[in-house]
């Protein structure tokens, strides 16, 4: 399948200052890739640059195959919800899509028909007259969602869509991006701070730091493959706690055993991914030590982030 | 989620310059803006030419020179209005994190600036039309009602152009709204300046040079000398000159060179 994204070392430089190196990325049809990145990353410039809005100082990039010396053609393919997008507050939010999906070619009536039919899908059809001025955060993010689709796109770019939301509106609105994907097989980026929006949301992850692409994958190898020193919390009856201590320092998969402060609590670090985690329980088994719990650690996007940006 | 994604690209029916030219309109006169300013700028003028009647009643005023005060008073702050909406028109809708969604529609930023323009440009067209009554009244009886007319709309509309054009050109280089309108204020009364010089300063080749070269004393001057001298049209339109260079060369830069510098950042540098 021809990649519906694909960009090959695109960078963006200001003077001596790169804001982008080397950006490499490939998205399909139907797919959510979820952006990652501590503040600066490059995650802004990165979509700035993929949707036209900046040029790129080196580096080639297409949209659904048109080129990115065709801007034009590029933002008719897009479709995006820029952060912190600010709304005009004199427009109802109907005149808004209306008048979008005009700049986006339709004509007045179909521009109308969309812009009801937007309203619907986004859950705000009994607020389209109202004036954008009396909409909160986030029906303005809806309205910009919907501002995002009056093309059917074959790419959404959405940048932050959840930020200031309350939780049921971060809910509300991860489920439109969830659809765009699903029904409408737009390819979908999504750049976000929040990780479990990207691991519960995203079909792969691409984690950006200091301007660089630091990692690439699906949520789970993106865990498996930054998150290392992994270890488990493990919790055994305090009567057993010696014996289950004795068996795992006999593993060669396991690199340090600590008591962790209460009796029965230890702290067990592995050597390496899967397998040595099978095997260090397995050895607790084998040593008939009864398992309350055990826990791992580093198993996480979360933990797979902090190690890879440093940001722990 | 009807729609599927992947539908063709759609050529707009509409060209993108009238979408916009559209939309800014739309706000400018039914968001209320417009509206109000056309107000305040009746009352300017409602007071004006209030005072030059009572002066032409009172026969401190010749009846030509009082359509000419109204006309010119017209010309000058009807154009102060064009420009400041245009000051406003970019670095206002960046401010306002409007601009972001505009420029990723797929309109060039050419397009986006005429469109603006056009807006701006409505609000003299607005002016205009409310100075007709004025000079209608002011000047009936001496027959330069339609010279005062004709006179004003030209003049007035190439010096329109001109600052709305400086004022889109400053609007797109500046880097925050406060600094555009400020700048466009102050160069519009840089502008109006050689006005306020003493008669003996005007005199002479230097002085008649420097009226001459400024578009906006010199496009008075013409308006002055076919309303209150009762010239010809053709008696002295190398005073129209430099109103002509300036059209062209503000809209040239303007929509030329400028406007595809439209970004979301304002300044030089990037």
């Amino acid at each position: 399948m021809s990649l519906v994204v694909d960009a090959q070392g695109v960078g963006k430089r200001y003077g001596s200052f790169v804001a982008l190196a080397d950006f490499t990325v490939g998205v399909d049809a139907g797919e959510v890739l979820g952006v990652l990145g501590p503040n600066g990353a490059g995650k802004t410039t990165a979509i700035r640059v993929l949707t036209t809005i900046l040029s790129p100082s080196h580096g080639n990039f297409s949209i659904d195959g048109v080129p990115h010396t065709r801007p034009q053609e590029i933002r008719r393919r897009i479709g995006v919800l820029p952060e912190s997008a600010g709304y005009p507050e004199r427009q109802t939010g109907e005149e808004y899509l209306r008048y979008h999906a005009r700049l986006h070619g339709h004509s007045r009536a179909s521009a109308a028909a969309v812009a009801r039919a937007l309203l619907e899908e986004v859950g705000l059809a009994d607020r389209g007259r109202s004036l954008i001025a009396t909409y909160s955060r986030g029906m303005r993010q809806r309205l910009g969602v919907a501002r995002a689709l009056v093309n059917e796109p074959r790419v959404v770019v959405l940048d932050e869509p959840t930020l200031g939301l309350d939780p049921a509106g971060q809910r509300q609105l991860l489920a439109n991006v969830r659809r765009i994907a699903t029904e409408r097989g737009a390819a979908v980026l999504l750049c976000t701070h929040l990780l479990a929006e990207v691991e519960e949301n995203c079909s792969r992850v691409l984690i950006l730091n200091r301007g660089r692409v630091v990692i690439e994958g699906t949520v789970s190898e993106v865990a498996r493959r930054a998150a290392a020193p992994r270890s488990g919390r493990l919790y055994v009856p305090a009567e057993h706690e010696e014996r289950a201590k004795i068996a795992l320092a006999a593993n060669g998969g396991v690199e340090d055993v600590q008591r962790n402060g209460r009796p029965g609590a230890i702290t067990v670090v592995l050597t390496g991914p899967e397998p040595t985690l099978n095997e260090a329980v397995r050895s607790l088994v084998d040593a008939d030590v009864p398992i309350i719990s055990f826990e791992l650690e580093g198993a996480r996007l979360s933990d797979a982030f902090l190690a890879i940006t440093g940001s722990g | 989620m009807a729609a599927v994604a992947g539908a063709p690209p759609r050529r707009a029916d509409s060209p993108g310059w009238v979408v916009v030219a559209e939309q800014e309109l739309r706000d400018l006169w039914i968001g209320g803006r417009g509206l109000a300013l056309s107000v305040a700028f009746s009352f300017l003028l409602s007071v004006i030419a209030y005072l030059v009647a009572t002066n032409s009643a009172l026969n401190f005023l010749e009846q030509r020179e009082a359509v000419n005060l109204t006309l010119q008073v017209a010309i000058a702050v009807g154009s102060l209005l064009a420009l400041l909406v245009a000051a406003d028109c970019v670095s206002g809708e960046r401010e306002r994190g409007t601009l972001e969604g505009l420029l990723l529609a797929p309109v060039s930023r050419r397009q986006i600036a005429v469109g603006k323009l056009i807006a701006a440009a409505s609000l003299w067209v607005a002016a205009f039309a409310i100075t007709v009554p004025y000079v209608w009244f002011l000047g009936r009886g001496v027959g330069i009602v339609g010279d005062a007319l004709w006179t004003g709309i030209v003049v007035g509309s190439l010096l329109a152009v001109t600052l709305i054009s400086l004022g889109l050109l400053i609007s797109i280089f500046t880097a925050s709204n406060r600094v555009s309108v400020s700048i466009a204020f102050f160069l519009l009364l840089a502008l109006f300046a050689p006005t306020q010089l003493p008669s003996s300063a005007q005199q002479g080749w230097a002085g008649e040079l420097l009226l001459r070269i400024n578009p906006l004393t010199a496009g008075e001057h013409y308006v002055g000398k076919i309303v209150t001298n009762a010239h010809g049209w053709h008696e002295d339109v190398s005073w129209l000159i430099s109103p002509a260079i300036a059209v062209v060369l503000s809209v040239v830069l303007a929509l030329g060179v400028a406007a595809p510098f439209i970004r979301l950042r304002g300044g030089v540098s990037k």
